[in-house]
């Protein structure tokens, strides 16, 4: 398929939902596999006779979310089909007590059991030891705990502990009205705020049963752009910063700064906050500052251009990117790596290209020339991508810019609602059960959420003192993850 | 190399920040307790050239044995208490606490009652209060200089069982 041809103009459907018996389960999702579905997403809930499992699968027209419920606790594992399940069936085991037959040892994932051997490998021979970090890191990192497994200062296997920042947003969620709801998505991250609170509201439209009108798409699309502008721009500067350029690091950070007084200007708030409601758009931008707005956009993008310019020819830059954390295309793909990080790697995977409640009409996936998936390749698939997100802001804001609602979209409403929205760390599923008004269940499954257990599997084989550098080029969250 | 750092000169003529005028420094220990990330974002763009508060004698740094003052972000959770009273416990004294963003002053919080420890108030006694949600960089970095010039007022909760 061309990537062109990929970008649906179709009216967007209702969620297609099928139950399947738990017995018939894992072959039900390999008939998925089969038909060149994507997995996107396992989680369990409190169904009306007990407890089910739900998977869901994208293909470029939307989704199909397979239901079983499981009386009996337990289901075969799918891990070995798709190992980006791996994670999701550690949560459902923890969340809902939820068994899987075959996923051996199934290691706690929202637990922290005090021993530390319920989570990580097992180490062998004299020379290998563990170096234990965080949860509480050494600079203004989110909190989390890893366990590198070494030998002198070679990684041989990374296994992360997160969710030290578990809020239980999704259980709090339960109950709430819709509109309530939104909070908690929000909430799940600041730097990830619109995409979560789309893909949230995205969700509930779809099951009750709602489209937005040309305006609302166009507002989110902007409210979404600006956000990857400020990660991008934010994530360039962090990788500097994870080699010590401090020229590159501060001069990128400045124009994180600006990009985010333009969200002030835009939206009324740094990060966005608050710019995203359910069936309607607030947002208003009018001629003047629609024109400022143009102007700043276009300086912020001559500087970054010349920037980056410059760090091409930084010895001391360039010397630590390459070679550095790769990840094979076919790594990428089995483990289930979206984003940026996919696409360094190769992909062409984006959902903007499948996003017809959003204004991305002709989008194309960016790519790099060299996609060697390290850490060279993610800081300039980032840079390419600036270009398309300076460019559809440029757009998006030629005209006036009025309040936005949903209309009734002719799909019949749902008692669940899926949406995947592309997110500055890669493509982020949002599953919510309603019964019309409220939210019954609330499942998030961001991009960094996909992109952990990647980032895990490239920093095998490098040195420990490159593990902030390939995590920062990654730069993924960790409060999204934990909700 | 060159043409960047004549860019940051450029940019530090234009920006024209107040000279330091007073001495002293603090030493900072950040503490993420469950906070979503935005209060990290904003702390670490109070380091970016448009208020660069290093230059006020206001930095980072990576352990709290050298910290003067713990800045908590976000609402406590039940996994993050344990390490926030170790790294509270690790301090020298006399040591300061800020709470910074709403979560951390208990506003607004949101989650399940069994993830969420008692509010920081109620663990650690709090110096200094930094509203927001994120608090922006100029607010953080005025309120720590208001510190640093002996501003904050202590909260009740005892020093004592975390010595």
């Amino acid at each position: 398929m061309s990537a062109r041809a990929g970008v649906s103009l179709a009216p967007p459907q209702a969620t297609r939902v099928r139950e399947v018996p738990a017995a018939s389960w894992r072959a039900a999702c390999e008939e998925q596999a089969r038909a060149g579905h994507r997995f996107c997403a396992l989680y369990a809930a409190r169904g009306a006779d007990g407890i089910e499992l739900r998977s869901v699968f994208a293909h470029p027209r939307g989704e199909e979310v397979l239901v079983a419920p499981v009386p009996t606790g337990a289901v075969d594992t799918l891990i070995d089909l798709f190992p980006a399940a791996a994670q999701d069936e550690r949560e459902a085991h923890d969340s809902h007590g939820v068994r899987f037959d075959g996923h051996s040892p199934l290691r706690p994932l929202i637990a922290h059991p005090a021993d530390p051997q319920e989570w990580t490998v097992e180490l062998e021979g004299d020379a290998a030891h563990q170096v234990a970090v965080g949860p509480i890191h050494a600079g203004v990192i989110e909190s989390g705990h890893f366990r590198f497994a070494v030998v002198g200062e070679r990684i041989l296997h990374l296994d992360l502990q997160l969710f030290y920042k578990h809020r239980g947003l999704e259980a709090a969620a339960e109950g709430r009205t819709l509109a309530e709801g939104m909070r908690y998505a929000q909430r799940a991250c600041g730097a990830c705020a619109v995409s979560n609170s789309v893909a949230y509201a995205q969700a509930c439209e779809s099951a009750i049963g709602l489209a937005p009108d040309e305006q609302m798409r166009r507002g989110r699309t902007l409210l979404l752009e600006l956000e990857r502008l400020y990660n991008h721009l934010n994530d360039l500067s962090a990788i500097c910063a994870g080699v010590g350029f401090a020229p590159g690091a501060m001069a990128l950070a400045a124009l994180k700064e600006r990009a985010q007084r333009l969200n002030l200007a835009i939206a009324g708030h740094r990060f966005l906050f608050g710019s995203i409601a359910l069936g309607a758009s607030a947002l208003r931008v009018e001629r003047q500052t629609g024109k400022a707005a143009r102007a700043e956009l276009q300086a912020l993008q001559d500087e970054q251009r010349a920037i980056c310019h410059e760090l091409r020819f930084a010895g001391s830059l360039q010397a630590r990117l390459g070679g550095v954390g790769a990840v094979s295309a076919q790594d990428a793909a089995l483990l289930g790596a979206v984003g940026p990080a996919a696409r360094a790697s190769g992909s062409r995977q984006d959902v903007r290209r499948e996003s017809p409640r959003l204004s991305y009409a002709d989008f194309v996936p960016a790519a790099v020339s060299h996609p060697t998936g390290d850490v060279a390749a993610r800081m300039w698939i980032r840079e390419a991508e600036l270009e398309q997100t300076f460019a559809i802001l440029q757009e998006l804001l030629e005209t006036d810019l009025s309040t936005g609602e949903a209309d009734a979209s002719g799909a019949q409403a749902a008692d669940t609602g899926i949406a995947r929205v592309e997110s500055p760390r890669g493509e982020t599923t949002c599953a919510v059960h309603t019964d019309g008004e409220s939210v019954r269940r609330l499942h998030l499954r961001t991009g960094s959420y996909a992109n952990w257990p990647v980032l895990a599997h490239a920093c095998r084989e490098n040195l420990l003192p490159d593990f902030p550098l390939i995590n920062k080029s990654f730069e993924l969250c960790y409060a999204c993850v934990d909700r | 190399m060159y043409v960047l750092l004549k860019h940051l000169r450029r940019l530090r003529r234009e920006i024209a920040l107040p000279s330091t005028g007073r001495g002293g420094s603090l030493a900072l220990r950040h503490v993420d307790a469950g906070s979503c990330n935005g209060c990290e974002h904003e702390l670490t763009a109070a380091a970016n050239p448009f208020y660069d508060m290093q230059r006020f004698g206001l930095g980072v740094v990576a352990s709290p044995r050298h910290a003067d003052v713990l800045l908590v972000t976000g609402q406590v959770t039940t996994r993050m208490l344990g390490p926030l009273l170790s790294a509270y416990g690790a301090m020298p004294q006399p040591r300061l606490v800020a709470a910074l963003g709403d979560c951390a002053l208990g506003c607004g919080v949101l989650g399940e009652r069994a993830a969420l420890a008692q509010p920081l108030e109620q663990v650690l006694p709090v110096d200094l209060r930094i509203p927001g949600c994120p608090p922006s960089p100029q607010k953080i970095a005025d309120a720590l200089l208001g510190l640093m010039a002996g501003g904050g007022e202590r909260s009740s909760a005892t020093d004592a069982p975390y010595s």
